[in-house]
């Protein structure tokens, strides 16, 4: 079976991923990485914050090919991405493969990535945005 | 009913001095700080025991450090506090140190910035926020997204973000105080290697360790102690924001935008009023968002008007004289005194090979991630 990389973020029962989510029912504004104290924008406190989830799909905003990082478990080069979610926030992300900056303005959607097996045999996975279809979104770069 | 720091008493800069920023060594910081303290007092004309207030802008090397620094410019028992505002602590210590002045509860408040870069813990990392992308956006990354979504936007090249670098590779060549004191081609800049999108090595400011100090006094203590009204540089403004929340916008560019404003209002002046900046050029591309932020070029237009020699010293106005955090370094606690530094030697037409013809207000501006930004404006003697 899947077992999540970060159980905080995400349910990996689900055959696409699904973000672990919070909205606020005082002014109505969605977040991830939830916010489980208060809300940023209205400082509404914990029990107006409410757990809802979040499809993993949206517009790719940016993104960036990184060739050197100096964690220890983190092997470059991965592409990381900003993706606007249909859903509300716009949050980052690994990309499932390198792009280029034609490539913003895509839609994006998740897919599970399978990061390595556990003790249990069980596979360890964490969402990873793929490029569904380029968008029209009328950038001036190449 | 709150006031601006203009409509309190006048404070102005009388001494400033720095220790050189340089590669992580065996210096300790100890005599760092007290390296740049005694140019400082030196600068101004002013002893020690003249100084009433001390605030150290320090964030990587260790908790309460002022004491075992200063007790070797002897004892006064003054009030020492340490600043920790991550990259602008050094700026945060000086509008506290102006504060101090303009306020009236000191005639004289000194700002010194050091740090000897050290692993440092994230406050993300503390609070136990995570994200999808688990720790794999390290600041590189973070304006290396920035600058991928301002090509897509703009239609900016990879070669006019390098431009920003030769620039200040140019003017750092000039600034003894500098980590990097080498002219750089744009050949050179766009070499290998690639760091993060279009950002390579030379794009990325060098963090190292250094000091900077810059004393601050009231006219009373300009009169009193004897010092040149002459080369006092007077501190128009100081501005401070933290970021709030901006959905898609950028939000480094917003936050400058924001307390850029209100840093030019307080001082009454406008944008193009200004003859040189600092600014946080720690990757080249936050240099061309910020001169845009702050009004200085249209939305998209920076690069070309800097390819033109608009910012270049002797030019419209002149962003990093100094190198910026890109030549001249970035060792955290010292970089926002060091701006000062700069804009002091720009203001007193001291400045030597990096002298701005007729520099006669400056802007100091710097962001902290977490996130903050302060700016200052300053103005020569009347
Ligand atoms: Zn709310």
């Amino acid at each position: 079976m899947r077992v999540a990389a970060d159980p905080g973020l995400y349910d990996p029962e689900n055959p696409l991923p699904t973000l672990h989510g919070s909205r606020c029912d005082a002014c109505g504004t969605t977040f991830f990485p939830p916010l489980g104290i208060g809300c940023e924008i209205c400082g509404a406190g914990a029990e107006g914050l409410r757990a809802v989830p979040l499809a993993a799909a949206g517009t790719l905003h940016s993104l960036a090919t990184v060739y050197v990082h100096a964690g220890e478990d983190i092997e470059a080069p991965f592409t990381v991405a900003e993706v606007q979610l249909d859903d509300g926030p716009l949050i980052r992300g690994l990309m499932s493969e390198p792009a280029t900056i034609d490539a913003i303005g895509s839609r994006v959607a998740a897919q599970w990535a399978e990061l390595r097996t556990d003790a249990d045999g069980n596979d360890v996975v964490e969402p990873r945005f793929r490029i569904e279809d380029r968008g029209d979104a009328g950038g001036g770069a190449a | 009913m709150s006031r601006t720091l203009r409509e309190m008493r006048p404070v102005s800069v009388v001494g400033v001095g720095l220790h050189p920023y340089q590669r992580p060594g065996d210096t300790p910081y100890t005599a760092l700080g007290v390296h740049a303290v005694r140019a400082a007092l030196a600068d101004a004309g002013l002893d020690w025991q003249a100084v009433e207030t001390a605030y150290t802008g320090t964030a990587t090397t260790a908790m309460g450090l002022s004491r075992l620094m200063y007790r070797h410019l002897g004892a006064s028992g003054i009030p020492m506090t340490q600043v920790e505002n991550a990259s602008a602590s050094g700026s945060t210590a000086f509008r506290q140190a102006c504060i101090d002045v303009a306020s009236g509860l000191v005639e004289v408040a000194i700002a010194v910035g050091v740090d000897k870069p050290a692993a440092f813990r994230r406050p993300t990392t503390a609070a136990g926020v995570r994200d999808l992308a688990a720790g794999r956006i390290v600041p590189f990354t973070h304006f290396a997204l920035l600058a991928n979504r301002y090509m897509f936007d703009h239609g900016a090249t990879p070669e006019q973000f390098a431009m920003v670098a030769v620039k200040n590779a140019r003017n750092g060549a000039g600034n003894p105080n500098a980590q990097r004191q080498k002219e750089r081609t744009l050949e050179e800049v766009l070499a290998p290697p690639q760091i993060s999108g279009p950002l390579t090595r030379l794009q990325c400011c060098p963090i190292g360790e250094g000091a900077a100090a810059a004393i601050v006094a009231s006219e009373d203590a300009i009169a009193r102690l004897g010092l040149d009204p002459a080369r006092a540089v007077r501190v128009l403004s100081s501005a401070a924001r933290s970021e709030t929340v901006y959905q898609a916008e950028n939000f480094d560019a917003a936050l400058t935008r924001e307390t850029t404003e209100i840093a030019l209002a307080d001082a009454g002046i406008a944008a193009d009023a200004l003859d040189v900046i600092e600014l946080h050029d720690a990757f080249t591309v936050e240099e061309l968002l910020y001169i845009e932020a702050m009004g200085l070029a249209p939305a998209g237009g920076a690069a070309s008007q800097l390819a033109e020699g608009q910012f270049d010293i002797g030019g419209r106005v002149a962003v990093s004289p100094s190198g910026g955090l890109l030549a001249m370094g970035h060792p955290i606690g010292p970089t926002g005194v060091g701006q000062i530094c700069e804009i002091a030697a720009q203001l007193r037409g001291e400045a030597g090979l990096r002298q701005h013809p007729g520099a006669r207000l400056g802007l100091a501006h710097m962001v902290g991630v977490g996130a903050v930004c302060l700016v200052h404006v300053l103005a020569a003697a009347a």
